[in-house]
């Protein structure tokens, strides 16, 4: 095998190391094809939303561990998936990104699919020769392997076997996505509003790590957080967009107080950390009383009472309860990866909620934005640094002696992500 | 709509541009009326601001607070500073609605890039000059697949 040779007696699982990765964890491609292969090809990933295909022909295209994929709504009400590329010739055959179709018709011949991905007809089918119509069934669209949903979430997978979607997300992971339906009043939501794209020259597993880092925000935040500080409300409450730029700013003794979770899987959670303020806003207060008028008060207040901010799904998902936000990697090559932004309608909840919704991601997870603009700066210079020196070695051992009941900016959870890395793996 | 008018309102539109060019940030920002939106939209065609996610929604309350962050401390995305020039050209002015095409070129850290947009803005008269309403800068490439790697500066 090439690393052998390259890195001596190294194997992909030991460059994770005691509270420290090696350097090429980042920065190897040979390494990031492996992951593409190990991970990537083999857990399930989100794929979307069953309200993106609320009728029979409703379709989507997306990627799933990079290749393009359509995800649809069969007449029979089934949601299949299948690889975006016609097994005549290989061209794309749907270049929408989302719409309803009876068909779907390559552009090059004409093989016409159906919804389900069955190969219905081609033109001058004779010319085929005398099987083709038994050969047709093995023309369909290649499948995706495994396709599942969780609360209306849609997973899908590359690999035929493993565990199935439910007990590879877990029970803490299931919680985030239980909490997010939960939280609207009639018990549904609906992906909307569309998605932002952030662009960063960096590893995928910077950002893994960042969303989990409780250690930065105060720090590498701080010009965003002074400028929040500095704004005038004019005797109004705050906004929720301008709340989660200021309350970056907890000191670094409230961050490290901050209950995080590390669990099977390279999953991991932190409590959510919005300023009390936010409750006082009178949005929040109208919202409350239609939880309680339709959960009754005791379960209203704990689906509320669900306090987290990220709930990470190994290896690329971001799930933020409480904001009905989710963010997913896709990863483009070993120094480049796509962040995208997803919000959720809260259906019974007032539309100001979702307008916050999008406001919030506008500000902090658009190209624009004053936050995350800083991460995705440092993951580059990361980047473009790690090659230089001797140092072999990046340091992760915040806490490691104390990872029983490990809290706040302890980074158990960053190496409970690599170690679900090294498993994969060296599987 | 005279050639004098049209004139001004040109003029008007090439202030702001070097005032954002030359970082002169607050004087940019006091441009805009207090109830002033500034607004860069994802979609093409895009419709609304308010049920669909922006490059840029902001009040000038937040842009205040995104000039107050580029002003008073560097972070590290802004450090070294971004150096920029816009150009506007097409310039057309229809009551108090102006229109032009921008080409933006942005160079940081060893890097050019431009963005090519059709900006529009509403003017309200103000004394002897005007106060911006609005601002929409349309990206021609807003909603690329690719998504963007981050603004420093507003277009």
């Amino acid at each position: 095998m090439r690393m052998r040779e390259e890195y001596g007696s190294k194997t992909y699982a030991e460059l994770v190391g005691r509270g420290r990765v090696h350097r090429r964890f980042y920065t190897d491609p040979a390494v990031f094809e492996e992951e593409r292969a190990r991970i990537f090809r083999r857990v399930w990933l989100w794929l979307g939303h069953e309200s993106q295909l609320e009728r029979p022909g409703d379709f989507f295209t997306t990627r799933l561990a990079g290749e393009r994929v359509i995800v649809a709504r069969h007449t029979d009400g089934v949601i299949h998936a299948f690889h975006n590329r016609c097994t005549h010739r290989g061209a794309e055959v749907c270049p929408a990104s989302a719409g309803n179709a009876r068909n779907f018709v390559c552009p090059y011949h004409a093989w016409t699919y159906r919804t389900d991905g069955a190969l219905a007809s081609v033109p001058l089918e004779q010319g085929y020769g005398e099987d083709f119509k038994r050969r047709m069934d093995t023309l369909r669209l290649e499948p995706v392997a495994r396709i599942a949903s969780y609360r209306g979430f849609i997973f899908g997978s590359h690999a035929a076997q493993g565990d199935d979607l439910p007990t590879y997300l877990g029970p803490e992971v299931r919680a985030a996505f239980d909490n997010l339906v939960d939280r609207a009043p009639d018990g549904e939501i609906e992906l909307a509003g569309g998605r932002t794209v952030q662009r960063y020259r960096g590893n995928w597993k910077l950002q893994l790590e960042n969303s989990i880092d409780l250690l930065h925000p105060r720090i590498l935040h701080r010009s965003a957080i002074d400028a929040a500080d500095r704004v005038d409300h004019g005797g109004q409450p705050p906004s929720i967009e301008w709340d989660i730029v200021k309350a970056n700013g907890l000191t670094l003794r409230e961050w490290d107080g901050m209950q995080i979770a590390a669990m099977q899987g390279g999953h991991c959670w932190m409590a959510g950390f919005l300023t009390k303020a936010i409750d006082e806003n009178p949005l929040q207060k109208r919202y409350r009383e239609l939880m309680v008028e339709r959960y009754g008060e005791q379960r209203a207040s704990e689906i509320l009472a669900f306090n987290r901010h990220n709930t990470i799904v190994y290896p690329n998902l971001f799930v933020n309860s409480r904001v009905a936000q989710i963010r997913v990697l896709q990863p483009v090559s070993v120094d480049c990866t796509e962040q995208h932004g997803y919000i959720f309608r809260l259906k019974g909840a007032p539309e100001e909620m979702f307008e916050a919704s999008v406001r919030m991601v506008n500000t902090n997870n658009s190209p624009s934005s004053i936050v995350t603009s800083d991460d995705h700066e440092i993951f580059e210079r990361i980047q473009e640094s790690l090659g230089s020196g001797r140092y072999e070695w990046v340091d992760l051992s915040r806490g490691l002696e104390s990872e029983e009941g490990a809290q706040g900016t302890n980074e158990l959870p960053m190496r409970n992500q690599h170690r679900a890395w090294a498993q994969y793996m060296g599987a | 709509m005279s050639v004098e008018q049209w004139h001004r309102v040109q003029q008007f539109l090439f202030h702001e541009a070097r005032l954002l060019d030359e970082r002169r940030l607050q004087e940019w920002l006091e441009l805009y009326a207090e109830d002033a939106e500034y607004w860069v939209p994802y979609t093409w065609n895009q419709q609304s601001p308010k049920d669909h996610v922006s490059l840029f929604y902001e009040t000038k309350r937040l842009l205040g607070m995104r000039v107050d962050r580029l002003e008073r401390e560097l972070s590290p995305l802004d450090t070294p500073m971004a150096r920029t020039n816009h150009y506007l050209s097409n310039v057309s002015v229809d009551d108090d609605r102006a229109r032009a095409y921008l080409l933006f070129v942005e160079y940081r850290r060893g890097e050019q890039r431009w963005f090519a947009a059709r900006c529009t803005w509403r003017l309200r008269p103000h004394a002897d000059s005007f106060r911006i309403a609005a601002k929409r800068v349309d990206l021609l490439n807003a909603d690329q697949d690719a998504g963007h790697l981050r603004f420093a500066l507003p277009f």
